[in-house]
């Protein structure tokens, strides 16, 4: 319960300082204000409401929606190496994007965030299902060189697209780094309902995605279908990663290095451990994205690139740990 | 029985058509009036722009194809290569970096730079931990993993990178990135040529030792090898022949992964230095055969190799995948 209070805690904090942290200072004052009487001609509610409030709203849902798939993903597959990112959905939401500003020129952004999500959510179930997760035998190291040889099959489809079209350069580069600070152009509100869609699934689905872990003929003598069951999960998943990409583009890692640290704080059981995923997603994407407005400021980084530079070691740890026979 | 005559006899073949084909073709009498040194426009064409550019496909082509089967041999695995592991990935983010401050250092240098300390950064994160028989190295698919893990994070920084590039540069370094051959000259060739020639030298005495790895450290220790020292000096020579030709063409996707098991197939060679032989054979068709298709195949379109290498390869290596998936070896 202790652990459950610090949670809730850093998530507030993470709210607080990201709502408050930027060019303009704002008082408590001031915000309150904001929110129970707008004045669309006082610069400093405009800035809160119209360009912070997104930004940190952005945050919650894409976070709290790449923890809680990340969760999902390392359950279904048993596997710790599992992330959504790994799984291709960068290289899928960054084709999709690619076709579309071919298609239609690049003022459309948010024609193009809507096609991210099924640009990723079908590379997402293409590696799933080309290393082996239909058939629930999905390893590690499987899924992750699937995942990287369909990305690099993506990559060099949209280099050649790139290349024979100079002007679509010019929205793909921006595209494909991870961001919180275009929320506000993006379909916010479609992509959040979509998000808590997802997350309900998955909470419903949760006790028996626990059951599956037990092998298959067991949990279908404890009631369960397993190909149901899985699924549910790979929509609830596929449901949450696509949101996430629409609002913000590809977040690298996330999904990867929460759920471990979640596992810690709420116990081996899983729905619980999807919750404190979720808050902790959100925690850390918001925090990341704070660190990468204030490192370098004025230039910002972006939030998908800090939490490469997080992620990134935390896969090699992770990727050390396995032993030999375990990955094989 | 060894076939390398095979593919010595599709090497020329493939050199011949790299060079009379192209968005302006030449005929059979032109071209051998160019390879003997003659005169006319067609000889011109052979001798000054495809020439240069067929020679480079073909050193780098070979280079790429003995890298990764020297990797493929020491990991005892089919699945690694220098871009698998990440290699080409940290070429990339140097090249964008140098790009991004003005780095006033030939692209060249930097491109292979990056791609050693990506190797050497790789190599050393995926050490065992004490405990470990030391005799034995890190597993493979540690190896390819904890690569796999390096080239994401290096790619995100990249795509970092290029939001900060103006447009011109920006397209400069995705042809970089893509790897390309266009506007190659016989500079580029010497250079190459050179290099390669030197690591070749330093390689062939090596080949015993690689012979006598493949039987598992343990059998080599007893036969006499020093497993570590020899481990040392193969990977070494693997990387520097990878950043080679990185330094001329760019991170060409995916020819290091697939010459080796191509090449043991058509030349149906079992020993270690057929093997060598056949993949670098191989990695020069792949290349020479992957430029001609990318740029005379879309009239008025120069595709960079990378992308023509990347569409084919890549599927390989999700067939790759699933074969081994169902014989269970993965």
């Amino acid at each position: 319960m202790k652990n459950w209070i610090w949670l809730f805690l850093l998530l507030c904090a993470a709210l607080g300082v990201s709502l408050f942290t930027g060019v303009r200072s704002i008082s408590l004052d001031q915000a309150l204000q904001a929110f129970i009487a707008p004045d669309n001609t006082d610069p400093v509610h405009v800035a809160l409401l119209y360009v912070r409030f997104p930004r940190v709203i952005a945050g919650l849902v894409c976070g709290a929606a790449l923890g809680a798939a990340g969760m999902a993903m390392q359950a279904l597959t048993r596997n710790p190496l599992a992330d959504p990112g790994i799984l291709g959905v960068n290289a899928g939401a960054a084709f999709a994007v690619t076709i579309g500003a071919l298609l239609a020129g690049r003022a459309d952004g948010a024609l193009l965030a809507f096609l991210a999500f099924p640009g990723a959510a079908a590379a997402s179930v293409a590696v799933f299902a080309l290393g082996g997760g239909l058939r629930g035998n999905a390893s590690p190291v499987r899924l992750t060189l699937t995942g990287a040889a369909l990305s690099a099959l993506l990559v060099s489809v949209v280099t050649a697209l790139v290349l024979m079209r100079g002007e679509t350069l010019e929205v793909v580069r921006f595209w494909v780094v991870g961001s919180l600070a275009e929320a506000r152009t993006r379909p916010l509100l479609v992509m959040s309902i979509g998000a808590v869609a997802g997350g309900a699934v998955l909470l419903a689905v949760a006790t028996k995605l626990e059951a599956l872990a037990l092998g298959e003929t067991l949990s279908r003598g404890l009631g369960t279908r397993p190909r149901q069951v899985q699924a549910a999960v790979l929509v609830a998943v596929t449901l949450l990663t696509g949101a996430a990409v629409a609002i913000a583009g590809p977040i690298a890692f996330l999904g990867l290095m929460v759920p471990p640290i979640a596992r810690r704080i709420a116990g081996a059981s899983l729905r619980p451990g999807i919750l404190a995923s979720a808050m902790l997603g959100a925690a850390v994407l918001l925090l990341a994205d704070v660190a990468g407005r204030l490192l370098f400021a004025p230039a910002e980084i972006q939030a998908g690139i800090m939490t490469a530079l997080i992620g990134g070691p935390v896969f090699v740890l992770l990727a050390r740990r396995l032993s030999p026979g375990a990955i094989a | 029985m060894n076939r390398q005559f095979l593919l010595i006899f599709l090497l020329l073949a493939a050199a011949s058509l790299s060079l009379a084909l192209g968005q302006v073709s030449v005929g059979p009498a032109a071209l051998w009036n160019g390879l003997t040194g003659g005169d006319g426009a067609g000889a011109l064409t052979v001798q000054i722009l495809r020439g240069p550019r067929v020679a480079t496909a073909l050193l780098v082509g070979a280079a790429f194809g003995l890298s990764g089967s020297i990797f493929q041999s020491l990991l005892r695995n089919p699945l690694a290569s220098p871009d698998v592991m990440g290699f080409s990935a940290g070429s990339g983010l140097a090249i964008l970096g140098a790009l991004t401050i003005n780095l006033a250092i030939p692209m060249p240098l930097i491109a292979s730079a990056g791609g050693l300390l990506t190797a050497i950064l790789v190599l050393a994160l995926a050490r065992p931990a004490r405990g470990h028989n030391p005799l034995e190295g890190a597993p493979a698919v540690t190896i390819v993993l904890v690569g796999i893990g390096i080239g994401f994070t290096a790619a995100a920084i990249s795509s970092f990178l290029m939001t900060r590039l103006t447009g011109p540069q920006a397209a400069e370094a995705q042809r970089w990135l893509a790897g390309s051959l266009a506007a190659r000259d016989w500079s580029h060739v010497l250079q190459l040529a050179l290099i390669g020639a030197v690591l070749v030298i330093v390689l062939l005495p090596q080949i015993r030792n690689l012979r006598l790895l493949e039987l598992g450290s343990e059998l080599a220790t007893g036969l006499g090898a020093n497993v570590k020292r020899a481990r040392l000096g193969l990977a070494a020579t693997a990387v520097l022949l990878a950043a080679a030709a990185v330094a001329i063409a760019g991170p060409i996707a995916f020819v290091a992964l697939m010459a080796p098991p191509l090449g043991a197939r058509i030349a149906r060679t079992a020993d270690v230095g057929g093997r060598l032989l056949a993949a670098a054979l191989t990695g020069a068709i792949i290349v020479m055969l992957a430029d001609l298709v990318a740029r005379a195949s879309l009239p008025g379109l120069q595709l960079p190799i990378g992308v023509m290498t990347g569409i084919l390869g890549a599927p390989y290596l999700l067939w790759l995948l699933s074969r081994e998936i169902e014989r269970g070896e993965l």
